[in-house]
């Protein structure tokens, strides 16, 4: 187990220093550290190394690469919560329709120029955070009504129908955006490029507080897998923590997608290796998944940048390429199982 | 110790259950026998408040719908039918599940010596404290069987509901857990009330019994009193007692 854990641990360090060091120009380690420490604690860069170098590090690198493994390690704690209290491998936020709610707050944003003095640029990530958590309310509220025992079958036919008719409104938006329509587009596709430090520690401080809810209600998770007959008759309330799980994974999930836009597979992939790697305790694949998926991304946004350079591809497709068959190979791997 | 009272419950605005009423004293086992869907699960859905129902569910005089989900479970534990297992714990962590109600409500509580001592005690009466590290998903049907028997044991209740107990078991098993169980419910406040489909088990563990047909009492009463070879037709709809002799009969010429 301690192996693995400073595996885990180093493999994070790697993909960060990678993502950091790589690029355009090539950044050596010991640069970037005069420089962080020159940032952070003052004092005199070494001769050699110059302002742009500086600046590259400091405005473009360092926070493209923590927003990466910020968000990454925010879808897959929310994936990790949507697969443990529906009980469904396959479930994730996009199941409940989550993503499809911030993707459309996002694009009425964009399309309509909505940005208001007040919240300035928290405009875009808040309206597609409400977006999301409004889409999980109607689902759950939805589901609730038709089924007062809240199963969860009930609730991922809910979510999906609800994921359907969200994302046919945001098409339509899109199909009528004009010249909107290829930012529309490369949003909805995802990308960490050109955010700054502000983005990273907003998203950072919606993960800490996501992250500590759902670390808090470690043991319920481990339950709930069971099904809600049996966490109930073991004395978990089911029906407040199933609530609260859900909403915090809606609010990791909605908070990355209106920052970052939409990302898909991270959260599935995640909480697959990391369960595989160090058993199904709840108490360990929260936090873990949390490092693997942030690792995980911010090595796929490294990919994005680099493989087509001066091109850049969209995060998502990359997350997409990798994780579509991985899902295909869980999918039919639990159909041979059964 | 339980009164159950006219309990109306079932599914989807349809009762499966009509007007059932039963009391259980403390060391006493219940027997539920009933063809199937005659609402024997159903029953013990609503007596662990894991259904809504209509009627009262009193422990002790207080009724268990006013309770929180771990009051209930401190007092009541249900073992079901084994469930679908999508993420695989060893079985120790398994059993330690049991100890969640017992456990500090705190962020990061550990295990207390006292939780490792129960689960041990409990592993070690279903015969699995050698594989507490396996994984679950690696256990044969009776093993899981055992597990999640361990697991309600860990809970510590006054009541044990057994949903057909024995269906993955071996004749080995079954009399090791009708014999543990017999033990069980001697020890303080305890009682059990069990969903059998083996008539012959269910008399074993038994004192009392609650037959059902079509969600109405069919009879109830002490085993000795209510029990007869016509009750058991009816109820099944077959010569219950005339395949019995005929197994017999099997059985002696054999020898």
């Amino acid at each position: 187990m301690a192996n693995k854990l400073t595996l885990l641990v180093l493999l994070a360090v790697v993909a960060i220093t990678l993502g950091v060091a790589l690029g355009s120009v090539y950044l050596p380690l010991q640069d970037i550290l005069s420089i962080v420490a020159h940032k952070l604690w003052g004092g005199n860069l070494p001769p050699h190394i110059r302002p742009t170098a500086v600046s590259i590090l400091w405005t473009l690198r360092l926070p493209r690469t923590f927003l990466a493994f910020t968000a990454g390690a925010a879808l897959s704690v929310s994936g990790v919560v949507m697969q443990s209290v529906l009980r469904n491998p396959l479930a994730s936020s996009y199941t409940l329709g989550v993503s499809s709610g911030a993707s459309l707050g996002a694009c009425i944003v964009i399309l309509y120029g909505m940005t208001r003095p007040l919240l300035g640029n928290l405009t875009l990530p808040l309206v597609g955070f409400l977006g999301g958590l409004a889409t999980i309310l109607l689902t759950m509220g939805m589901a609730s009504r038709l089924d007062r025992q809240m199963e969860n079958h009930t609730i991922i036919l809910v979510g999906m129908v609800f994921s359907l008719f969200v994302n046919a409104m945001t098409t339509m938006l899109s199909a009528l955006s004009g010249e909107q329509l290829q930012r529309l587009y490369y949003w909805q596709m995802g990308s960490f490029a050109m955010k700054d430090w502000s983005t990273v520690a907003t998203l950072a401080a919606v993960l800490l507080l996501g992250g500590l809810i759902v670390l808090r209600y470690h043991r319920e998770l481990d339950m709930m897998t069971f099904g809600e007959e049996q966490a109930r008759s073991m004395g978990v309330d089911l029906q407040k923590v199933k609530w609260i799980l859900l909403i915090t994974g809606a609010a990791l999930t909605g908070s990355t997608v209106a920052f970052c836009g939409v990302i898909g597979f991270v959260d599935l992939v995640a909480p697959h290796i990391v369960r595989r790697l160090f058993g199904a305790s709840h108490r360990w694949v929260v936090p873990l998944s949390g490092i693997f998926g942030g690792a995980f991304m911010v090595i796929c946004d490294l990919a994005a940048r680099t493989l087509t350079s001066p091109h850049e591809l969209p995060v998502g497709a990359v997350t997409a390429f990798l994780g579509a068959p991985f899902f295909a190979w869980i999918y039919f791997r639990r159909r041979t199982f059964s | 110790m339980l009164q159950v009272q006219q309990i109306k419950a079932g599914y989807q605005g349809r009762d499966v259950l009509h007007n059932i009423s039963f009391t259980l004293h403390s060391g006493e086992c219940l027997a539920v026998i009933g063809p199937n869907g005659c609402g024997k699960t159903t029953l013990l859905k609503v007596i662990a408040q894991l259904l809504p129902y209509r009627g009262t569910v009193e422990l002790q005089g207080v009724e268990l719908k006013q309770l929180k989900p771990k009051a209930v479970a401190k007092e009541i534990a249900m073992l079901s039918q084994i469930p679908s297992i999508y993420f695989s714990y060893s079985v120790e962590e398994t059993v330690m599940m049991g100890r969640y109600l017992h456990m500090a409500n705190t962020f990061w509580a550990m295990p207390t010596p006292k939780d490792k001592a129960v689960v041990q005690r409990c592993l070690e009466a279903v015969g699995l404290w050698e594989v507490r590290d396996q994984e679950i998903s690696h256990l044969s049907g009776g093993q899981l069987q055992r597990v999640f028997l361990a697991r309600t044991l860990a809970q510590e209740p006054r009541i044990i509901l057994l949903d057909e107990p024995t269906n993955h078991l071996d004749l080995k098993y079954q009399v090791e857990m009708l014999v543990y169980l017999q033990a069980w419910v001697q020890e303080g406040s305890r009682a059990i009330i069990g969903v059998w489909h083996d008539i012959n088990l269910a008399l074993r563990l038994s004192h009392t019994m609650l037959v059902l047909k079509e969600g109405h009492t069919q009879a109830y009463g002490a085993v000795d009193d209510i029990l007869s070879g016509d009750l058991l037709n009816r109820t099944y709809d077959i010569d219950v007692a005339g395949f019995m002799q005929e197994s017999l009969r099997y059985w002696q010429e054999r020898k």
